[in-house]
């Protein structure tokens, strides 16, 4: 037993406490990789209405309000005015709201967005991408992600002016 | 600080030599340590030879005593207890991830009742990723990996370093022992035995009259081999867990598109879809007529990766094939580690585009004719005189509760445009034009009558599709399995080390014998680990090449193994 003995201990034991402590931690942590309350916002890269491509990165130090949309599920539809009045209220005080239409062509997205008369940006999902990375599966939902790029709450289903309200303010003024 | 603990000073052997503590046989001489065991004369403990494990020291500190929990076997066999007893817990309902499209916190409830729901609830629909199970698992990895380690290094060491002539009561302790009278001389008899010793595969050393044989000692290290295995099956197990490493999901190929597959760079198309079932004559009588058995299920597919623009989506991605394939059940595509199985098709018609004909109905004149996409569709289309300005369209077309046009899906089941046309005979503001391209949907929203309204009693124009060959669509859509497991050759690694590790300490026995000749008499030792009565007659059969005849049941000094 040579003089190595107790540094190898210690390295063996280290060893397993990394790799065990990575282990245990994803299983707890990790869940099924969609994104949860407190958790980090998922990036995304999606075309814009405006032609650009838009990321959440750009977004960083502000409060976002990213709201998943499609012109056919009509509560989508009913929550827009709120949506529109609420950007309106806040966009001057480090909150943007986005919108992200899901699967649908930049026709309908274009004739859509003249109908509700929003002016919010409007991103497009196409590739149902970010509806993946997000875990979002019925329509509306809202995410509210906060300056540092965490999720702060989840709103699943339509919103109305109170609620979003509360929420925003809550994002704003922790 | 030490003098809570009994003062273990006696560890020097009468042959001078200075054991660890823990030592159970002297590592020199093989005569038992201990003062009380001296003077037994039950068979000698001979596991690892006798010698302290690592675990074993005086003064344990705080990582001593960590090495030496998960160096207690006693607690490895609690952990996999512990283990299976979880693994159990798992198998009482069908775990989450064998379902596509569930929603888990209602389906346990609603498939399995109140049970169910307590299932669900205890988190045992996921046992195997649980907090609780892969620390049981990690704490297995550890207790295996010390293990190991506090028993193979003391062990080598003893075994590299035997002395020939050992302790008389090392021999008669044993569980094959043999003490005979011999007048021959000691050396000369000794080396009468090295030739039949040496022919049974046993490496002999001698030392003036004593003999040490030995043969196939690999074998003790099969359990070790075992372990290693084991923790190269729970590191790969434990590495599927990192990105990119393994992943299984299901998507949807419309023919004829390139679809990505999230998370690569790879696009996948199904050039074409094909399913065939047996014709009545190819069916056993039994069938006929009540069963449809399918023949086969095929995805033509091609795979691409993406060169250029992959991740832009303001872009179109710039795409390669690298791979062609006919996908048939048991027969996957597979590139670099990736797979795509046959998994479930939809035979529905897709619609994607149509070419209508811009036509006078009064007197059938054709003005002309353009390709209406379902999806991205040009905004304006010039049919001879006439400029179409494409206003709405809708994909699902229906009527919401205030009675206004709206999609009722994304999906093009019933799709309609709503076109301004702008010409010849028309009011200067255009007229508008509803255009239904499916015939059933022609008659279910009467778009005679709604056009008529539109475009009043003097209108004259209709969009027709003249042949099928103006229309495109999408025949099937192929649902394939993507997988990737990265992961998967090192758990196959692991088992194949297993499995030698097992057929190590199987199919061979580590055998030893020890002779020594003192004063006119023979005292013979064996040990092996088992197969005691193949090791006795082996002996017997080796003594009897040097002429002395020895009775096989006389070696069995007792210990209860045959």
């Amino acid at each position: 037993m040579g003089k190595a003995r107790k540094p190898v201990q210690i390295i063996i034991l280290f060893v397993i406490l990394l790799l065990g402590g990575y282990a245990i931690g994803s299983s707890v942590f990790g869940g099924d990789g969609k994104p949860k309350e407190g958790g980090k916002a998922p990036s995304f890269e999606l075309l814009g209405l405006d032609g650009q491509t838009h990321t959440l990165n750009e977004y960083k130090g502000k409060s976002v309000v990213l709201n998943f949309w499609g012109s056919w599920c009509a509560p989508c539809v009913k929550e827009m005015p709120a949506l529109q009045a609420q950007w309106e209220k806040w966009k001057d005080q480090g909150v943007v709201v986005v919108g992200v239409n899901v699967g649908e062509d930049q026709m309908t997205v274009e004739n859509f967005v003249k109908l509700v008369d929003i002016n919010f940006p409007v991103v497009m999902d196409s590739g149902r991408d970010a509806v993946r990375s997000y875990g979002v599966s019925p329509l509306p939902t809202t995410f509210f992600i906060n300056a540092k790029g965490r999720v702060d709450s989840i709103h699943i289903g339509q919103l109305d002016l109170g609620t979003l309200d509360d929420q925003i303010r809550k994002l704003v003024e922790p | 600080m030490t003098d809570k603990r009994p003062l273990i000073t006696n560890t020097k052997c009468e042959c001078g030599h200075q054991n660890p503590v823990g030592t159970v046989l002297c590592e020199a001489c093989g005569k038992p340590v201990d003062g009380e065991e001296q003077l037994s004369a039950d068979n000698l403990e001979m596991r690892y030879d006798g010698v302290a494990r690592r675990s074993q020291r005086v003064n344990p500190g705080v990582i001593d005593l960590v090495w030496n929990f998960f160096s207690s076997v006693k607690i490895a066999i609690y952990l996999i207890v512990l283990t299976l007893l979880g693994s159990m817990l798992g198998t009482v309902f069908p775990q989450e991830s064998t379902f596509l499209n569930i929603d888990a916190s209602t389906y346990y409830q609603e498939t399995y009742g109140t049970a169910g729901e307590i299932y669900y609830k205890l988190g045992l629909s996921h046992t195997y990723e649980s907090w609780w199970f892969v620390t049981l698992l990690v704490l297995i990895g550890a207790s295996l990996v010390i293990c190991s380690l506090d028993r193979v290094l003391p062990l080598y060491k003893a075994l590299t370093r035997q002395k020939i002539r050992k302790h008389r009561q090392f021999l008669t302790r044993q569980k094959v022992v043999l003490v005979t009278e011999l007048q021959d001389e000691p050396e000369a008899w000794v080396a009468r035995l090295v030739k039949p010793l040496q022919k049974k595969g046993y490496r002999v050393r001698t030392e003036g009259g004593a003999l040490l044989a030995e043969k196939h000692r690999f074998s003790r290290w099969g359990p070790y081999v075992i372990h290693i295995g084991l923790i190269i099956f729970l590191l790969a197990v434990l590495a599927r867990g990192l990105p990119g490493l393994n992943m299984d999901q299901h998507l949807a190929f419309q023919q004829g598109e390139a679809v990505r597959i999230p998370d690569t760079t790879y696009y996948l198309k199904n050039e074409k879809f094909t399913v065939e079932f047996y014709t009545e004559e190819e069916m056993p009588k039994e069938f006929r007529g009540t069963k449809i058995l399918p023949k086969l299920y095929e995805t033509k597919a091609i795979l691409y990766e993406c060169t250029a623009d992959c991740t832009d989506p303001s872009k179109e991605p710039k795409l390669a094939e690298v791979a062609r394939h006919n996908i048939q059940v048991n027969s996957p595509l597979s590139y670099n580690g990736l797979k795509a199985y046959q998994f479930d098709y939809d035979l529905t018609p897709v619609l994607r585009s149509v070419q209508p004909e811009l036509t006078n109905s009064e007197s059938g004149k054709v003005y002309g004719k353009f390709k209406l996409d379902m999806k991205n569709p040009q905004r304006t289309f010039q049919a001879g005189p006439y400029t179409l300005e494409l206003k709405e369209k809708y994909m699902d077309f229906g009527l919401n509760d205030e009675g206004q046009p709206v999609s009722k899906s994304p999906y093009p089941n019933a799709p309609a445009f709503l076109f301004l046309i702008r010409g010849p005979d028309l009011p200067a503001g255009g007229q508008q034009y509803f255009y239904f391209p499916k015939q059933v949907d022609k008659e279910k929203f009467q778009m005679e009558a709604i056009n008529d309204k539109l475009g009043g009693s003097g209108r004259f124009l209709e969009l027709e599709v003249g042949s099928m060959s103006d229309v495109d669509f999408s025949e099937s859509t192929a649902y394939l399995n993507i997988r990737v497991d990265r992961a998967m050759p090192f758990v196959w690694i692991g088992a194949g080390i297993v499995m030698l590790g097992l057929v190590l300490g199987f199919y061979w026995q580590h055998r030893r014998i020890w002779l020594a000749i003192d004063q006119g008499e023979l005292v013979l030792g064996g040990h092996t680990n088992k197969n005691w009565f193949g090791f006795r007659r082996e002996i017997v059969s080796i003594l009897a090449k040097a002429d002395l005849t020895v009775d096989e049941k006389s070696l069995d000094n007792g210990g209860g193994l045959a």
